[in-house]
């Protein structure tokens, strides 16, 4: 509790705290859970009038363009520029030994002192903090040498029109030495690959969280009545974005302005900043709408992210005008998911269900994130598990947390538990009863943990298995694997899986609530838009606290350097920590707003009062009314003459932090929600083509502020999910590591025709740490859905595709037809 | 930024003219939907220095049908084939093959005419700016049969060079299988006979010759056709492999019969064998089934598309089905 002891500072650091206590709420629900309500950013999105960066046009810009590697790994051995200087229209070249990139990088320092450093610190493996990510090493922003093909290298143009720029790149004239180079993460530890980065002797990257245990795992085994073991593999897929990745850099003397379209504008500023040596006063960036993100524009070591925004700002400051730099779509290509990943699993387990030990190895290819075990960690009883998690450097673009940084945990948890019920012939919604619970804990833990802290003692796994059962009807259809022809001559399969819900325990931001003095209400802090339709849930918050009405809240995101930026969705956490950000300010905003009616009323005391629907009253005289309106008629930041306008504005700030990544237990929050999900398909064994004909999801979202938008994000989720189990994939040339499928013909996002109906159903069980007990959802759909596919058509055919996407020609190969 | 003309033609005559002045530096322009992309990857070392759009040319978006035959103009869109209810009535795997074509918006601008004189695939051959310089364009080698071919050929390469692209048109085996014509600006062509598999062409068309009309004669009563259709997503894709059949039967059993595969090989494949395998015999799983082996004995796979002929052979079987 903010004592008044406290500097200010300490004041705004105290309130800051997230609690470990249930958030039960104190209002009336009017606008928040309410359906029909217009979202914020529908009409102009709908309408295409919305903005964006790439629309984005100013006097006088350029086109920026860079030169992206034919060859999977080469080094630029001449280089002449001198027929792309001569082109008409080119008004600025870029060359990889211009003094102006000397010295530039993409990954920068703010990220190492974070999570990565803490986790060196806490596993004990090293005393200082590294800096950059240990993902690839620091790499100049234009080098002469590529890594993987698609790689910005060489050479940068700013010319009059973006198809000057791309002839003058033709017009370069280049000589390479191609390099050897390596695309499979087994193939690059065999002694006889080529190693990839200078001055070292394999290519293993330098990996923190190399192994993470619990328990014993041989003891586990020992107690076992089965031991489980198989192989699986993930082939990489798309980041998967509809708006292809521009920045706008603009000098203003010695300020610099820019339109970023990023998903975390906060942190690319920060690195912009590092890079160009550049007080981070003099920059200004506007946020204006994205057309995607999923991740994919939070990774540092990522050109589009960096590279791009840095070399905008060299061709601008040497040109004197504003640059917008542009990706196409097949340059967007360039960038992976973050499993790409082959998993080694042993598993022990007795005959009733229960898992006494998990045992993994997953080798990642150039990505470091999530091990792949946590969810172990998090939400079963497991006592004894062991991950050995390595990455490894290929010849391909950095992989990150493009689409979700939990896919590694999502397909090893689906996969065990799956694998588990096949190998013990039960049917996996028992064995996930019989093993949820969390930190080697069974379920009597969480119940004790909900009584003490406020929670209602609810089963969320048995309440979500049995909504998701019930929709799907599970028990009049699950059947052994292989066993069931449908009429068409099709097999017939099913499956489960489960997780906890996320995420309820992270995440940092900042708004403020301005009551204008005609009595509307504007949110002030920026977050990157990436469509999950927050503004909307924010909005609600805010009209129920301050007792007004919905369309009485409006929000200002774009712009970075009002001084307030929400949580970005980044970490998989967004209304859950910006809910209780905007809460806090609006309780804030209302007492200061009581107090000002309390003046206007003369004889009542603030707290005597209340606010409801957009009426400021007297607790016990409630027919003594004011509009909120008439309060805050006087109350303005400035006006220019007469002593009538001369009442403080009614404005509050709050700042929340809710958390950091991967970190629940750790804070003393376990995961109180689950999901289940499930799905049937019909495989057709002539084709090997997999139907989805049915998906039935369940999240538990703890509390709905938004309801279609939870089912919004559900049927969204499922729809990219699926889609990644079944046809999406990117396909590398053996003999040159080029990317063959780098378009959106030959990569096959699966379309919306594509598969059957989707049931979204959510539960509200209060069991989150999030405002009012919420939980989020957006990414956890999508995010279990993939693994999904292997289970239900080991289930049609009685073969195990542990090897995905789960195209036709594995289907066939499984049934011994190819 | 690269500069080209374009010339609307007003008559095939005038069109032709100038196919002549330009020699191979022109390229015909209808619905653009193959050629565009093309241009805009840069995926050939030149690029054409001249577009004739046929769009212009009043008189060649019709569908007809007069004295059992029917006619469709070149620049007639697969949008409008594939829901017109003669073809679908009479020429059923012909509008089944045009509503199968890639996607909506793309079957509104895409003509029969272009969707037959469509260049092959090849992901090689089409990656962007020249990156593969492959045989078909002049270089010395397939990469495709050294690499990563899950959608190329399984009857062998083009004749003599070794192309193992496939030719992907939907219409292409319908047209075969329902023995229509091609009519030219010179002459006219069986459709059986219109495609091959030199490695610069995709059909025998001469440099300044023109696609006109499609003639296709309507089946007898006692026959059906049918058409279908193997991809990964249900719609965009073009056809990992795709069959048309028109089968003749009378008392139950099969007198006569057209099978024509495509996307399996460097031109529409015509499954000979199937249809050998199928005359005589009732529409029954299993002989659909052997036909369907027949069509695909003389496959020769390659290492990473061995499942394309399971798949051939069960499109056989399924486009036969289709007809019963």
């Amino acid at each position: 509790m903010a004592s008044d002891n406290l500097g200010d500072y300490e004041r705004v650091q105290e309130e800051g705290k997230y609690s470990l206590e249930a958030d039960i709420p104190t209002i009336t629900f009017t606008e928040i859970g309410k359906r029909g309500i217009r979202r914020m950013d529908g009409y102009e999105k709908a309408s295409g009038k919305a903005i964006y960066t790439r629309d984005m046009q100013l006097p006088g810009m350029l086109y920026g363009r860079v030169l992206m590697s034919p060859y999977a790994r080469a080094k630029i051995l001449r280089m002449d520029t001198g027929r792309a200087e001569a082109l008409p229209g080119v008004r600025s070249i870029m060359r990889y030994d211009d003094p102006e990139i000397e010295g530039r990088g993409l990954n920068g320092s703010y990220f190492a002192p974070g999570w990565v450093g803490r986790q060196l610190k806490r596993s004990g493996l090293v005393e200082d903090e590294l800096e950059g990510w240990g993902l690839k090493p620091v790499r100049p922003v234009l080098g002469d040498e590529a890594w993987y093909e698609g790689q910005p290298v060489g050479v940068a143009v700013a010319a009059d029109s973006e198809d000057i720029a791309n002839e003058a790149l033709r017009l370069v004239d280049m000589d390479w030495e191609e390099l050897p180079f390596v695309l499979d993460q087994e193939e690059a530890l065999k002694p006889d690959a080529p190693i990839l980065r200078p001055n070292s002797d394999s290519n293993l990257l330098e990996d923190p969280r190399q192994l993470l245990e619990v328990g014993d795992v041989e003891k586990g085994f020992k107690e076992a009545d089965r031991i489980i073991e198989f192989t699986a593999r993930r082939n990489a897929h798309l980041w998967a974005g509809a708006e292809m990745a521009s920045v706008l850099v603009r000098w203003r003397g010695d300020n610099l302005e820019m339109w970023l379209r990023e998903q975390q504008p906060y942190h690319a500023k920060m690195l912009f900043a590092e890079w160009m040596d550049l007080p981070m006063n003099r920059i200004t960036v506007h946020s204006p709408y994205m057309g995607c993100s999923f991740g994919e524009r939070g990774n540092p070591a990522n050109n589009p992210s960096n590279g791009m925004n840095i070399l905008a700002a060299l061709f601008s400051k040497r040109t004197g005008r504003p640059v917008k730099f542009l990706y196409n779509r097949n340059e967007t290509f360039f960038g992976e998911s973050g499993d790409m990943m082959v998993s080694y699993f042993k598993v022990g387990a007795k005959e009733d269900g229960t898992i006494t030990a998990v045992q993994i190895k997953n080798v990642f290819a150039v990505y470091m994130c999530t091990p792949g075990i946590e969810h172990f960690i998090d939400n079963t009883r497991i006592p004894n598990l062991k991950c050995e998690a390595i990455t490894v450097d290929v010849s391909k673009a950095a992989a990150w947390w493009d689409r979700c940084e939990q896919l590694p945990n999502t397909f090893c948890f689906t996969l065990v538990f799956d694998h588990v019920a096949a190998e013990l012939g039960m049917d996996p919604t028992e064995v996930a009863l019989k093993n949820d619970g969390y930190d080697s804990r069974d379920t009597t833990h969480l119940s004790k943990y909900k009584s003490e802290h406020g929670f209602p003692d609810r089963d969320s796994l048995r309440e979500c298995i049995k909504a998701g059962k019930k929709a799907i009807g599970w028990d009049e259809k699950w059947h052994p694997p292989g066993t069931k022809k449908l009429p068409n001559g099709k097999m017939h399969g099913m499956a489960f899986t489960w997780d906890h819900a996320w995420d309820d325990v992270r995440g940092t931001g900042s708004a403020a609530i301005l009551i204008e003095n005609d009595g509307t209400v504007s949110i002030i802090g920026q977050q990157a838009d990436i469509g999950v339709n927050p503004w909307t849930a924010y909005c609600q918050i805010v009209a129920d606290e301050l007792g007004m009405r919905y369309q009485d809240i409006n929000i200002k995101p774009f712009d970075l350097d009002q001084g307030f930026a929400l949580m970005s969705p980044d970490g998989s956490c967004n209304l859950c920590s910006n809910g209780i950000v905007l809460r806090k300010a609006a309780r804030k905003a209302k007492k200061m707003l009581l107090e000002l009616a309390a003046q206007k009323f003369e004889d009542v005391r603030p707290e005597e009062l209340d606010t409801k629907d957009r009426i400021i009253y007297v607790k016990s005289d409630p027919k003594r009314e004011k509009t909120i309106k008439e309060v805050v008629a006087r109350a303005m930041p400035m006006f220019a003459s007469a002593g009538y306008w001369s009442e403080a504005p009614v404005i509050a700030w709050a700042w929340h932090t809710h958390g950091v990544w991967g970190e629940a237990l750790e804070t003393g929050r376990p995961r109180l929600g689950r999901q289940s999900h499930f799905i049937e398909v019909e495989v057709d064994t002539e084709t090997g083509t997999v139907e989805v004909s049915r998906v039935v999801n369940v999240n538990d979202v703890g509390k709905a502020v938004s309801p279609e938008t939870v089912e919004g994000q559900m049927y969204g989720g499922s729809y990219l999910g699926v889609g990644r189990s079944l046809t999406e994939e990117m396909i590398w040339d053996g003999k040159t590591g080029v990317l063959l499928n780098r378009n959106l013909l030959d990569y096959k996002y699966a379309t919306m025709v594509d598969y059957g109906p989707v049931d979204a159903i959510f539960l509200e069980t209060g069991l989150g740490h999030g405002p009012y007990g919420a939980i989020g959802v957006g990414e956890a759909t999508a995010t279990m859905m993939p693994a999904l596919l292997g289970p239900a058509v080991y289930n049609a055919i009685g073969h195990w595709i542990d090897d995905f996407p789960i195209t036709p020609d594995k289907v066939l190969k499984a049934l011994g037809k190819a | 930024m690269k500069k080209f003309s374009h010339v609307n033609a007003l008559t095939i005559d005038e069109a032709v003219s100038i196919l002549r002045r330009y020699g191979d530096r022109a390229s015909l322009i209808a619905g653009g939907t193959d050629l565009l992309g093309k241009m805009k990857d840069r995926i050939l070392s030149r690029y054409p220095e001249a577009l004739v759009n046929l769009k212009t040319i009043p008189g060649l978006d019709f569908i007809k049908e007069e004295n059992r035959i029917l006619e469709i103009g070149a620049l007639t869109r697969l949008e409008d084939i594939a829901i017109d209810q003669t073809v679908r009535g009479g020429y059923a795997a012909l509008a089944q093959a045009a509503n199968r074509t890639a996607s909506p918006h793309l079957r509104e601008m895409g003509t029969i005419g272009g969707n037959i004189c469509q260049d092959i695939r090849c992901w090689y051959y089409r990656h962007p700016n020249n990156r593969f310089p492959c045989l078909r364009k002049g270089g010395g080698r397939c990469y495709a049969i050294e690499g990563d071919n899950r959608y190329h050929s399984i009857f062998g390469g083009s004749v003599e060079e070794g192309c193992y692209a496939v030719h992907p048109s939907d219409t292409a085996p319908a047209l075969i299988a329902l023995d229509a014509e091609i009519r030219t600006s010179k002459r006219t062509i069986k459709a059986g006979d219109f495609f091959q598999v030199e490695v610069t062409k995709t059909t025998v068309l001469d440099e300044d010759e023109i696609v006109t009309k499609i003639l296709v004669p309507r089946p007898p009563e006692n026959a059906k056709s049918g058409f279908v259709k193997f991809a990964l997503r249900k719609t965009i894709d073009f056809p990992i492999v795709n069959c048309a059949a028109l089968i003749s039967s009378s008392e139950g059993k099969v007198s006569a019969a057209r099978i024509c595969l495509n996307a399996g090989y460097v031109k529409p494949y015509r499954a000979s064998r199937a249809e050998e395998v199928i005359v005589g015999k009732t529409f029954n799983e299993a002989d659909a089934e052997a036909a369907g082996s027949a069509a695909v004995s003389e496959a020769k796979p390659l290492p990473h598309n061995g499942y394309m002929v399971q798949i051939a052979k069960t499109m056989v079987k399924r486009a036969i089905l289709a007809c019963g």
